[in-house]
């Protein structure tokens, strides 16, 4: 249930993100909410719904973003795995750690889906340097939105929370 | 091996996630599929949400254009009519001027088209034309311009009037359409002679005694004779209306229409010289100076 929450939550997001961007600046700036999807599941989830997870937001951004089919599902799984790693070895806790992690997977996915699509694509039509500063657009944008999108994922975790009976607080 | 998938079935599902994504996308990527019903139905679900993103975003734009920025739009249109009215009054105002050079530029094609004759322009400065009275033009040249009594006032249109008195800086003028102006005229078509008398309305004159034997039709122009030795010859004066030919009597009837509006003038030419017709004729012709 709460991977299709999850999901859910991402198509919003998504949608919300196409729309305002269609409205400031009519696409002039990149922005990648739903990685940081990938890393509130990453940090916050289980491995096999928190997988489910991430593979269902990456399908969202395969179908938002008119990548090819896979493409993003792979990268925001293998993005999973990254930020599982990471908060092994590090305690994530704070805001600015979140925004900071979401910028670096916004900036992940993206040069993870260049280096992919450069193997796929023809030389003319193959992504090339030249997005990179607008990556760390991208990145840098996403990482300054990414607090105020951990709220929304915190209250729509909380809607799964269940109190024990008989723990005191 | 069913205890293993057991043990490992996390892993297991973590790399189905990975691996089948990546082989899909391989599968894929040269040759792109359409969406599948999931993946409609998934966009579909979506779709609301940016329209309705829109829908506020549009909401709320109008509402600021609307209202929120309409703050200070009263003063701004007041300014605005403040401008528009000024930059109407100076519009006015070059119509205006560019009136008055036309009406100076068809004076001066006049004058210069006789240069046997001298003007002097001036401007009308006083008009009296009612039904009391003589009607008059008071125009702001004098005997200090030249100007002196009887002398023909015209505009390119034609005769106006004559100068009936003159002061140091201006002059009254009696127009042709004073019942006291007579002015000797010759239907320009056929050289019939009569005279165009004013009738004290500022639209009409009348013609006296033009011979019932004269040919004469209505409409037929009147030009100045030059015989009256006050205005000269080939001044354009009116046209000839309401003709009435009876059936006794020395004369005919008619009304003249003047060339000249008199209720509209603004700029007058005074003829202060010309060549009289006695000057013109050749000195063989020329009545012989007595001592």
């Amino acid at each position: 249930m709460k991977p299709l929450a999850h999901v859910a939550f991402a198509l919003l997001v998504a949608a919300l993100q196409a729309a305002v961007l269609r409205w400031i600046g009519g696409g002039a700036w990149p922005l990648a909410l739903l990685a940081t999807c990938v890393v509130y599941v990453g940090l916050h989830g289980g491995n096999v719904d928190g997988s489910i997870s991430a593979a269902g937001i990456g399908y969202v951004m395969d179908l938002m973003a008119g990548t090819p089919k896979g493409l993003m599902t792979f990268l925001a799984v293998g993005l999973f795995l990254a930020i599982r790693a990471i908060s092994a070895a590090v305690d994530v806790r704070s805001r600015a750690a979140f925004a900071l992690l979401s910028g670096a997977a916004a900036l992940f996915l993206s040069l993870g889906a260049t280096v992919l699509l450069r193997n796929v694509a023809a030389a003319e039509a193959a992504p090339g340097g030249g997005l990179v500063p607008r990556m760390l657009l991208e990145a840098l944008l996403t990482a300054a939105l990414a607090p105020a999108l951990l709220v929304g994922l915190r209250r729509l975790d909380a809607l799964f929370h269940r109190e024990e009976p008989g723990l005191l607080r | 091996m069913l205890a293993l998938l057991k043990r490992y079935r996390e892993l297991i599902l973590v790399a189905v996630l990975l691996l089948v994504p990546l082989a899909v996308f391989f599968a894929h990527a040269k040759r792109p599929t359409d969406r599948s019903r999931l993946d409609r139905a998934v966009v579909w679900l979506a779709t609301p949400v940016e329209k309705a993103v829109g829908w506020s975003v549009r909401g709320t734009l109008d509402m600021w254009s609307g209202y929120v920025a309409l703050r200070g739009a009263r003063e701004r249109a007041a300014e605005l009519s403040k401008q528009v009215r000024a930059l109407e009054l100076e519009k006015q105002q070059l119509v205006s001027g560019r009136g008055e050079v036309e009406r100076l530029r068809r004076l001066l094609g006049f004058a210069e088209a006789g240069p046997d004759r001298r003007y002097v322009g001036g401007r009308v400065i006083g008009i009296r034309l009612g039904t009391v009275g003589r009607q008059l033009l008071t125009i702001d040249r004098g005997s200090d311009d030249g100007v002196a009594p009887m002398m023909p006032v015209v505009v390119a249109d034609g005769v106006v009037g004559r100068v009936h008195s003159v002061a140091a800086r201006s002059a009254d003028v009696l127009v042709l359409t004073d019942l006291n102006s007579s002015i000797a005229v010759r239907v320009e078509r056929t050289r019939a002679r009569a005279n165009v008398r004013g009738l004290g309305k500022p639209d009409l004159c009348r013609l006296d005694y033009a011979l019932r034997t004269e040919d004469m039709i209505e409409g037929d122009p009147l030009v100045t004779s030059g015989t009256d030795g006050v205005f000269p010859r080939g001044l354009p004066v009116g046209k000839v209306t309401q003709l009435e030919r009876r059936a006794h009597g020395l004369f005919q009837d008619a009304r003249v229409v003047p060339a000249v509006d008199v209720t509209r003038l603004e700029e007058v030419l005074v003829v202060v010289a010309w060549e009289r017709p006695d000057d013109a004729m050749p000195a063989a012709l020329a009545p012989a100076k007595v001592p």
